[in-house]
C-alpha cells in the first residue's frame, strides 16, 4: 500500500491487511477497569468471568489480569434449577462481574471496552443512484455514492441484522454499513470520504471516544452485550495489544 | 460443557451427491469458507475429496493452505480473498486459483506472479449487480483488455470468469445474468479464452438451470442447509449434516437445564421462540441463557437426557434455517454462530 499521508502507512508486525477482522484485547484497559472496581472495596470476581474463553478474550490474559489485582474467585454456585444463569450471587457492589470487567454497555461510562474490532478496506468502488448493494438489494443507493467493501461478516460476529443499522468508523469518519452483511464481509458507504484499499475500519471501539460501540449492536440485535462479543472474540483473529 | 455439535459425514456425502447430480454437466465447486461452515474444515475436506469433488472454494488465502493441507496437490482451490500482498504470494506458493474483481489488485497479482516466476490462475470478476467485489460493468473492457496484455507477457492465466447474484428477484437476477454474458463476451472480444464460466450458489444452482454455465458454487445445499423462505429440505432431497445437542444437567417441576447457552452460540433471541427435540420428543425452549439454557418438562426428564437443539428433525427438533426464520435470518448464520469451543463430532450414519 502506497499513501502521501505521513505516519499513515507505518510498517509494523501485525500491521498489514488482512482477510478476517482482528480482535484486540488491550490489557491495559482490562487492568484499568479491574483497578476501579478495587477501588471500590471489590476483591472477589465472579467465576462466569472465565466462560467461553473469559467472554472471547482469552482466559489466559483475563486469569493473569485478575491475579495481579489479587482478586479472587466468588464460590461457585450450585445448579440452580428454574433459573437460566443460577441464582443471582454476581452483584456489582460486592463482585466483578464480566460486564465491569470488559467493559460492556452495562457497566456505564466508568469502563473502557477491553476488546476493539477493526476490519480492512478490501475494494472501493462508485455505486450509481438506483443500484442495490448485498443479497436481496436491502440497500438503494439513492443519490450516486461511493461504497467500500469491507472484511468482517456474520461468521465473524459482525450479525448480519447490523446491515443497515450501525457505523463503523475509518480515520475517525463515520460511515454506515449498507445492505446484508454477508457472512465474511460486508458494505460500507463512504461517500466522499478519501478511503483506500488496506485501510483499517473500525466496528467496535470505546463510546467515550466516540468510537462505534457495543450498545449500537445490542440495540439493533435482540441480541445480548456478552453473546456479542463473545462471538466476536471467539471467531476474529485474537491479538493482545497494552 | 456436554454440548457437541454432531456431524454426519454420510448425510455430506449423500448431499453432494445429490447436488451433483441436480447441475450436471456443469461441476460442482463445494463451499468450506469458515470452517466448511462451522462443520469443520478438514474432515468436510477429507470426506469432500472421497466422494470426488476436486473444487473448493476457500475464501481466503489462509483457508486455502488448509484446504490444500487436508485435499492435497491434485485438488483446485479457489479463494477470492486477498488483502496484502503476502496473501498473494501465499496463494501463488500454494498453487491457488484466485478470483480478481479489482484493477490495482490484478497489477499487484502481476507483480507477485513476476517476482515468483510462476503463472497464475486467475478468475476474473464482473460486478453484475452486487456491488460487492468485482469490476464495473463499464470498467470491464478496459479491466480484460489490461488482463490480456498481463497474459501475454505470462504473469497470469486467465481461466474463468465469475460473478455473485443478488438474489432479490428472478428478474434482477435475469439482468445480472445478462450483465455477466456480456462482460464474457467481452472477454472473448479481449482475446481471453477462460474455461470456466461460475455465477450460481445454492438457489440458483438448483431453482435457475439457465445459471449453472460451467460450475456452481455450493455450501449451503452440501451441508443440508435449505435458503430461508425457500423449499424444504427434503423436497431438495437434502438431509441435514449438523445436530446441536446438549445434556441436560438439573431437572425441575417446569424446566430441564441443558448446559449450552447463548455464550456457545444459541441466539438468544430464540427463548420462548422454538421447540427443541427431547427424548419425548418437541418441548418449548422456555429461555436461553448466557451458559445454560431451559426446556419444557418432559415425563420421565432424567439428568444425562440429550436434547438436540437443531438437527434434521428426528427428535422433534427444528432445523438451523427453521430457527433462523423465527427471528429474521438465515440458516446459514445459525451454523456458523456454533462456538468453535464447541466439541465437534463425527460419524458416518
Amino acid at each position: 500500500m502506497s499513501s502521501s499521508i505521513p505516519g499513515r502507512d507505518v510498517s509494523a508486525p501485525g500491521s498489514s491487511p488482512r482477510s478476517a477482522p482482528v480482535a484486540r484485547i488491550s490489557r491495559g484497559a482490562l487492568t484499568a477497569n479491574a483497578r476501579s472496581a478495587w477501588r471500590q472495596g471489590i476483591r472477589r470476581f465472579d467465576p462466569s468471568i472465565l466462560d467461553a474463553d473469559a467472554w472471547g478474550h482469552g482466559a489466559h490474559l483475563v486469569g493473569e489480569v485478575l491475579d495481579a489485582g489479587g482478586f479472587v474467585a466468588t464460590p461457585p454456585r450450585d445448579g440452580a434449577v428454574g433459573a437460566v444463569d443460577g441464582p443471582a450471587v454476581a452483584s456489582p457492589e460486592t463482585t466483578l462481574t464480566p460486564s465491569t470487567l470488559f467493559g460492556l454497555p452495562a457497566a456505564g461510562a466508568s469502563t473502557t471496552p477491553a476488546l476493539r474490532l477493526t476490519g480492512t478496506v478490501l475494494s472501493v468502488k462508485d455505486l450509481r443512484a438506483g443500484e442495490g448493494v448485498s443479497y436481496g438489494y436491502a440497500f438503494r443507493a439513492p443519490t450516486d455514492t461511493r461504497v467500500a467493501l469491507v472484511t468482517g461478516g456474520y461468521a465473524q460476529g459482525v450479525v448480519r441484522r447490523l446491515g443497515g443499522a450501525v457505523d463503523v468508523a475509518i480515520a475517525g469518519e463515520r460511515h454506515p454499513i449498507v445492505g446484508r452483511v454477508a457472512m465474511d464481509v460486508c458494505v460500507v458507504e463512504i461517500r466522499d470520504g478519501a478511503v483506500r484499499r488496506g485501510e483499517e475500519v473500525l466496528f467496535l471501539g470505546d463510546p467515550a471516544q466516540g468510537e462505534p460501540s457495543l450498545e449500537s449492536w445490542v440495540r439493533a440485535t435482540d441480541l445480548t452485550a456478552a453473546e456479542l462479543i463473545t462471538m466476536v472474540g471467539l471467531r476474529a483473529t485474537r491479538e493482545e495489544a497494552p | 460443557m456436554s454440548a457437541r455439535l454432531r456431524v454426519d459425514l454420510a448425510a455430506l456425502t449423500a448431499n453432494i451427491r445429490r447436488v451433483r447430480e441436480t447441475v450436471a454437466p456443469s461441476e460442482l465447486m463445494l463451499v468450506v469458507k469458515d470452517d466448511a461452515y462451522g462443520h469443520g474444515l478438514e474432515p468436510v475436506v477429507r470426506e469432500a475429496t472421497a466422494a470426488g469433488v476436486t473444487w473448493f472454494g476457500a475464501f481466503d488465502v489462509r483457508t486455502a493452505h488448509a484446504v490444500r493441507a487436508a485435499a492435497g496437490a491434485d485438488a483446485r482451490i479457489f479463494a477470492w480473498i486477498a488483502a496484502s500482498r503476502d496473501d498473494l504470494d501465499g496463494a501463488i506458493a500454494e498453487d491457488i486459483d484466485l478470483g480478481i474483481g479489482d484493477a490495482g489488485l490484478l497489477e499487484e497479482l502481476a507483480d507477485a506472479a513476476r517476482d515468483a516466476g510462476t503463472v497464475v490462475r486467475v478468475h476474473l470478476k464482473i460486478d453484475t449487480g452486487l456491488h460487492r467485489n468485482g469490476v464495473r460493468p463499464e470498467e470491464w473492457p478496459a479491466f480484460v483488455a489490461r488482463a490480456a496484455t498481463l497474459e501475454n507477457d505470462g504473469a497470469i492465466e486467465v481461466v474463468g470468469v465469475w460473478s455473485h447474484i443478488a438474489e432479490a428477484s428472478d428478474a434482477e437476477d435475469d439482468d445480472a445474468r445478462a450483465a455477466y454474458e456480456r462482460a464474457w463476451e467481452q472477454a472473448a472480444d479481449a482475446g481471453l479464452r477462460p474455461a470456466m464460466r461460475h455465477l450460481a450458489a445454492s438457489a440458483a444452482s438448483f431453482a435457475r438451470p439457465e445459471f449453472r454455465y460451467d460450475m456452481v458454487r455450493v455450501g449451503a445445499f452440501c451441508y443440508g442447509i435449505r435458503s430461508a423462505g425457500g423449499p424444504s429440505s427434503s423436497e431438495l432431497g437434502l438431509i441435514p449434516v449438523a445436530r446441536l445437542e446438549a445434556d441436560v444437567v438439573a431437572v425441575g417441576d417446569e424446566f430441564a437445564t441443558i448446559d449450552l447457552g447463548s455464550l456457545h452460540g444459541v441466539p438468544s433471541s430464540l427463548g420462548h421462540r422454538t421447540a427443541v427435540g427431547t427424548p419425548a420428543g418437541a418441548r418449548s425452549l422456555a429461555a436461553v441463557g448466557a451458559s445454560r439454557s431451559l426446556v419444557a418438562i418432559w415425563p420421565g426428564a432424567t439428568v444425562g437426557d440429550t436434547v438436540t437443539v437443531y438437527g434434521p428433525g428426528d427428535r422433534g427438533e427444528a432445523t438451523a434455517t427453521d430457527l433462523a426464520e423465527l427471528i429474521g435470518t438465515i440458516g446459514e448464520e445459525i451454523a456458523v454462530r456454533v462456538s468453535p469451543l464447541v466439541g465437534r463430532t463425527y460419524s458416518s450414519g
